[in-house]
């Protein structure tokens, strides 16, 4: 578009060009009487001149009617200021004229009044020439009501009396020669209008007179117009040449031209400015043809377009969106056309651009028409964009931008700004962008005298949303585009600004924000350079998450570091097992009627948990909570996090500051604490962070890492704390049990049979007494085993309650190592679970001889060889093995409850763990059954082994004791009662075969173990416990000497009574008289009975010789058969023998009932038993 | 030739950017990113025939003291944006159609590179390459 000639035709000139740019200019403003309205005095506030202004200001159409009785339409146009060289283009383009002038004052005195007066009379002075008429208006102080007399203003045509009620009586100096015009500035000032349309016909008159006045005028007769820089041009051409005739008469019919737009007759005016642009072609007067056509095309726009108007100020700035540069008040061109008459040469909307194109480039030839072209440019691009053509007014702007003019730098600010609004206006967002930028460092530019950063900032900040750019960081990275190496810069650029603005909030904020939304697109070096910046930024003024208001009002949201440091997890914690709260009462589910139901593993169920992120535990009101963290620090220096604490809504929750430092590029676990200081639910949402000098509330939705946006969990009211410990050590080693309650432990060594007792210690630590205690053990054993070794005295327990704040109590359990001391002779006892008596004993089951040895009736177990050698073999096994220990692991558990906790049906649990090392002390690996000497009694031949390696001491009667060396065994007589009748007596009365003999067995061991009770004491560690018999087995021999016999015997030898074990002698060949009776103790008669008498030999080697035939004789029955006996009656048998030969005789004397018997007997009477005297007799025969 | 390509997705985020001279980059993308604005306007709709919407050279968008830009829009709304130096007067309009469209097709063949997700930035060195010598002539 620039002319090729540019500054061809231009001179360089001295004198003053019209300097004063006035960017706001429309095409409309043309066709407009231009008005000062000036505010003068100190007294008026400007928001009372901008009130009345804006109010006079709405008077920017008049409609006069003329003297032939026509309609015109009058523009006017106000201005605040207006500098007096923009007079001088006055003859190039007559709206360029200030015409009349509205000055607003206020005073409270005679002398305030005098200064205004005598303000607005240098302004008339000032613009004198061109001024037609001027105003003043007055503002007088309100107190009083007089009438007020004002000096009438002999410059006006008509003088006359303003009177408002209430002002006071002032009058105005001599020398004011304008209508002085006197309000309240407090009331309505209802005739302001009125006065000012006034005011307006007045000029108008004046106008259409000096319109008249030329266009009367002698077309060949007048003198040349100069624009102001022209003037030397044309010194000492000559005027009367035909060419300058031409000239001369172009100028003025554009001129005439001008005038007619003003005094609103349109039409006319186009016809002048078509014939002046014609005249001014042929000589070649570039720049008034360029007016010419100028004039023409406004002409033309205000036909078309006569809406067009002005918009309003920068605040609707990226208010439109991309792609859409239309303006929503735009009115239709072509519906005005139709309600007016056609006008001759009325240029068409296209032609419009086209003229206004020409006029641009012939302008553009003359340097000193910089002014004019740049205004002309505006206008276009104005014109254009009313047209809707984004494009043509971008050329046209484009073009401005070309011009190369002496502006002073807020000029060129100005055009900038300026160009920015008309590019939002076409839509050009970013194109605004740039050109705010480059108006925002304009301000700052080495070439500025006056560097204003404060600007700089507020034109940076606005031309951020043509970068894209959105001030809140969330926003931002939600929407992410635009272009982010520009972004950077711009935000760099912006960062700058504040910070000389001395905005270091905001450049802290800007910095922040820059690397949150930035960070991905930034390298590691400017990474680290950008936080060393807002490190040193952070310095002048801490970053904090709340939003800052800007002067404009523009806010600026909060701009967290979420991701400095990187949050890899974020997981709540429970609370220690021993703390966590529990329910009192588990309450039991409803089911349904199924047990088992696969709806519940159903998607519906899972997807509402994910939904939900509420967790499974409890926290505790007034109670530590933690959350555990991970962090990553992103920079590649050492970052320190300060005052980290948790993000919370919901109850109240305090949270205590943590500091960490965290190494670059490495993960660092970290744990927030907090108290909730109310029952209820607890979202945490988040933690905050000061990192680089920075706060920053880090909220879970925002991380990148994909979060659940919060996490809620219970909290419940507090509960009180136990301490409980021990009076045992610690034990060594917590295995089985996965309880994670345990709070102490205790581990104690026992050997079987030994007894301990453990003082359990609680304190209450809380402040909250504790209302409610159960102590329960548990542990994998069988209960009754379970309580056999771990006794608690509940009652004791019970007397603790309430345990206040800080008291303690305690209460015992005692451990009882309880074991099987028996080797397992046949099946083992049921009560003693096969854990216990692990496999030490079932290889001694093995190695030992079992039942096998006592199969002979007549063995001896005492002088039974094999029995010791096979003893001593399974004994040699016994102690090879390596000392095995059982342990028993058992858990006491504490459950406690108090204060507001309980009533919410909370308890908490305290476990201790016990540890129970059980050691073998002795081990009875054999045993029988002997008569004793009293027929009462009989001799329990016990085989103990000592499995210790100390030396232990075995009370095995009240009065008997005995030493057994550490690892070794030997036997121990015990005499014990028989068992009585009456405990068995079931047996032999009733025929039910449903009693077995294993029930036989069990009471007899029953009646063993209660009586015989070994007490060991180890005299090396003082330990000292009792083996129990529980669970021995007797074979059926055995079971006949343990029970007492149902039959009573009674032998007499030679007349005189036989005691057990009594030695008999005699010589061989004498006559011993044998004398029996049998007497029956049971309730029941006893049917078929045999009595024999059986002398044998035994050989000691296991043989037994019954063939006595040569060597005794007996007389008289040696077998007598008893068909009843009755209940306490005696039955008795009387017999002689004689011995052949001296030796070593035995004598059995047996009963029996025979094979085959009757069949209806109790099981103890079974067919084929045998009841025997014992011990057999011996007698010694020399 | 040319001195700067630029390659713009349909959301108007830059795809691609390569510049003769690295150190003039971000002046370049100032300009760029300012001509958008301009290929936006060209594409509206409201402004445009049917026919005019089959070309897809939009041709010179503006031109600076330093530079003139030219546009080139695909189907899909990809834009191509190729600045040429304004002092080299013997480029023709027709070379600057050509070069659009081999870049168009190098575009293509880039795209059809499964291991390209688009809309992602194009880091593509054999890309970069043979943009830069399409635009410096050297094909």
């Amino acid at each position: 578009m620039r002319s090729s000639v540019s500054y061809i035709l231009s001179t360089s000139t001295t004198e003053p060009n019209m300097s004063h740019p006035d960017y706001e200019q429309i095409s409309h403003d043309h066709a407009a009487l231009l008005i000062l309205v000036k505010h003068i005095g100190s007294q008026l506030r400007p928001k009372t001149f901008t009130k009345f202004y804006d109010r006079i200001a709405k008077l920017n159409q008049v409609k006069i009617t003329d003297s032939s009785g026509q309609v015109r339409t009058i523009f006017v146009r106000y201005i605040k200021e207006h500098p007096v060289e923009n007079n001088d283009w006055g003859d190039f383009q007559t709206h360029r004229r200030l015409i009349g002038l509205v000055s607003l004052g206020k005073y409270d005195s005679q002398t305030e009044l005098n200064e205004v007066c005598r303000v607005h009379e240098s302004l008339k002075v000032k613009y004198n020439a061109t001024l037609y008429d001027s105003r003043s208006i007055l503002f007088g102080p309100t107190k009083d009501v007089d009438s007020p007399v004002t000096d009438k203003s002999s410059g006006s045509d008509c003088s006359e009396t303003k009177q408002e009620s209430n002002i006071e009586k002032y009058t105005t100096p001599s020398n004011f020669k304008t209508r002085a015009l006197f309000y309240d500035e407090t009331s309505a000032c209802v005739d302001l209008e009125n006065q000012i349309v006034e005011f307006i016909n007045s000029l108008f008159w004046v106008l259409e007179s000096k319109r008249l006045e030329r266009s009367r005028e002698k077309l060949e007769r007048v003198s040349l117009l100069f624009a102001p820089f022209e003037k030397k041009d044309f010194v000492g051409l000559d005027m009367e040449s035909r060419q300058n005739k031409k000239r001369c008469t172009g100028r003025m019919t554009k001129h005439l031209g001008d005038l007619c737009l003003q005094a609103g007759l349109v039409s006319e005016s186009i016809q002048y400015y078509t014939n002046a642009a014609e005249t001014l072609k042929s000589v070649n007067d570039w720049l008034w043809l360029g007016a010419a056509y100028e004039g023409l095309s406004t002409a033309s726009a205000l036909v078309l377009y006569p809406n067009m108007q002005r918009s309003e100020g920068f605040q609707r700035f990226g208010s439109l969106p991309e792609g859409s540069p239309k303006k929503a008040n735009q009115e239709p061109a072509s519906s005005t056309p139709t309600t007016k008459k056609p006008i001759a040469n009325l240029l068409n909307p296209d032609d419009i651009s086209k003229r206004y194109r020409e006029a641009i480039i012939h302008y553009s030839k003359y340097q000193n028409a910089g002014i004019v072209e740049t205004e002309a440019s505006f206008k276009a691009a104005r014109i254009a964009v009313e047209q809707n053509h984004a494009l043509q007014a971008a050329s046209f702007l484009q073009n401005v931008v070309y011009i190369n003019l002496a502006l002073s730098e807020q000029e060129k600010i100005q055009r900038f700004e300026t160009l920015a609004h008309l590019y939002t206006q076409i839509g050009f967002n970013r194109k605004a962008a740039f050109c705010l930028r480059l108006a925002a460092t304009r301000y700052v530019s080495p070439q500025n005298p006056n560097p204003n950063w404060n600007k700089c900032y507020s034109l940076m900040l606005q031309s951020l949303s043509g970068h894209k750019l959105i001030l809140d960081p969330i926003e931002m990275l939600e929407a992410d585009q635009g272009w982010p190496t520009l972004q950077i810069q711009i935000l760099q650029d912006l960062i700058v600004a504040a910070k000389r603005a001395n905005h270091s909030a905001l450049a802290t904020r800007h910095m922040t924000f820059l690397l949150q939304t930035m960070w991905s697109h930034l390298n590691q070096t400017e990474q680290k350079e950008l936080a060393i910046q807002l490190q040193s930024l952070s310095v002048q003024c801490e970053g904090s998450p709340v939003p800052l208001v800007l002067e404009s009002g523009i806010v600026v949201p909060p701009a967290n570091l979420t991701d400095i440091p990187v949050c890899l997890g974020f997981v709540l914690k429970d609370l220690k097992p021993h703390l966590r709260p529990r329910l009192i009462e588990q309450e039991k589910e409803d089911m349904g009627p199924f047990l088992f139901t696969p709806i519940h593993f159903g998607s519906l169920d899972r997807n509402k948990d994910k939904g939900d992120p509420k967790m499974e535990f409890l926290w505790v009101e007034n109670e530590a909570c933690e959350v555990s963290l991970k962090l990553s620090n992103p920079l590649s220096f050492e970052l320190k996090v300060s005052n980290m604490r948790l993000l919370t809504s919901g109850v109240v929750f305090e949270s205590a500051p943590e500091t960490v430092t965290l190494p670059p590029d490495m993960v660092t676990s970290l744990s927030l604490t907090g108290w909730a200081r109310e029952s209820g639910e607890l979202e945490i949402t988040g933690y905050s962070t000061h990192a680089l000098g920075v706060k920053s509330n880090c909220r879970l939705k925002y991380m990148t890492n994909h979060f659940p946006p919060q996490f809620k969990v219970d909290v419940i009211p507090s509960l009180p704390i136990l301490q409980v410990s021990t009076s045992l050590p610690q034990s060594a080693s917590f295995s089985n049990f996965h309880d994670d309650s345990i709070v102490t432990s205790a581990g104690l060594s026992l050997y079987h049979g030994e007894s301990a007792q453990c003082v359990i210690t609680l304190t209450n630590t809380s402040d909250i007494p504790i209302e409610m205690l159960e102590v329960t053990v548990n542990s994998i054993l069988e209960p009754q085993l379970q309580n056999e070794i771990f006794q608690v005295d509940l009652e004791q327990v019970s007397l603790i309650l309430p345990l206040q704040p800080e008291q303690t109590a305690s209460f015992d359990v005692k451990i009882f190592a309880s074991a099987n001391f028996l080797a397992p002779n046949s099946a083992v006892s049921p009560s003693i679970p096969q854990d216990l008596n692990s496999g030490m004993f079932s290889s001694l089951s093995t190695s030992l001889p079992g039942n096998s040895s006592f199969s002979r009736h007549n063995s001896s177990f005492r002088s039974s060889n094999s029995g010791q050698s096979s003893l001593a073999g399974g004994l040699t096994a016994l102690f090879q093995q390596p000392l095995s220990t059982a342990a028993v692991e058992a858990q006491l558990k504490i459950r406690y409850s108090g204060g507001a906790g309980l009533q919410s049906g909370h308890c908490r649990t305290s476990t201790v763990f016990f540890n129970v090392e059980l050691m073998p002390s002795l081990h009875i690996t054999n045993w029988d059954v002997l008569p004793a000497e009293k027929n009462t009694q009989f001799y329990l031949v016990l085989d103990i082994a000592n499995l210790t390696t100390q030396e232990m001491e075995l009370e095995y009667t009240a009065s008997k004791h005995m030493l057994i060396e550490g690892q070794e065994s030997c036997r121990v007589p015990v005499p014990v009662d028989r068992c009585p009748l009456s405990k068995l007596s079931d047996f032999y009365e009733e025929a039910d075969q449903s009693k077995h003999l294993t029930d036989i067995n069990r009471i007899c061991s029953e009646h063993i173990s209660e009586l015989v009770k070994l007490k060991w004491l180890l005299n090396a560690t003082d330990s000292k416990g009792v083996a129990s018999l529980k669970g021995i087995n007797l074979n059926t021999r055995m079971l006949d000497m343990v029970r007492m016999s149902p039959l009573e015997w009674e032998v007499k030898i030679n007349g005189d009574k036989f005691n057990a074990q009594e030695d008999l002698s005699c010589d061989a060949g004498d006559c011993m008289e044998l004398q029996m009776s049998i007497a029956n103790s049971l309730e029941t008669a006893l049917k078929e009975l045999t009595l024999s008498i059986q002398f044998y030999q035994d050989y000691n080697n296991g043989t037994l010789n019954y063939r006595m035939d040569t060597r005794l004789a007996i007389s008289g029955a040696s077998k007598k058969i008893l068909s009843s006996l009755e209940p306490k009656n005696a039955a008795n048998h009387r017999c002689n023998v004689v011995f052949f030969a001296p030796g070593l005789y035995k004598l059995d004397i047996q009963c029996y009932t025979p094979d085959g018997g009757s069949t209806n007997t109790a099981p103890l009477v079974s067919t084929g038993h045998v009841w025997r005297f014992t011990p057999p007799i011996s007698i010694q025969v020399k | 030739m040319a001195v700067c390509a630029a390659i713009v997705g349909k959301d108007n985020s830059p795809k691609f950017f390569c510049c003769i001279n690295p150190d003039e980059e971000l002046t370049f993308q100032y300009k760029v990113l300012s001509s958008l604005d301009i290929i936006e306007e060209k594409l509206n709709p409201a402004s445009k025939s049917a026919s005019e919407m089959r070309e897809l050279y939009l041709g010179q968008l503006y031109s600076l003291e330093t530079c003139k830009i030219y546009g080139y829009v695909t189907n899909t709304k990809i834009k191509f944006i190729i600045v040429v130096d304004s002092t080299n007067m013997a480029l023709r309009d027709n070379e600057i159609r050509s070069m659009f469209r081999k870049i168009h097709s190098e575009y293509a063949d880039m795209v059809s590179n499964p291991f390209y997700i688009p809309g992602e930035p194009i880091t593509s060195k054999s890309f970069d390459s043979s943009i830069k010598n399409i635009i410096t002539g050297t094909v």
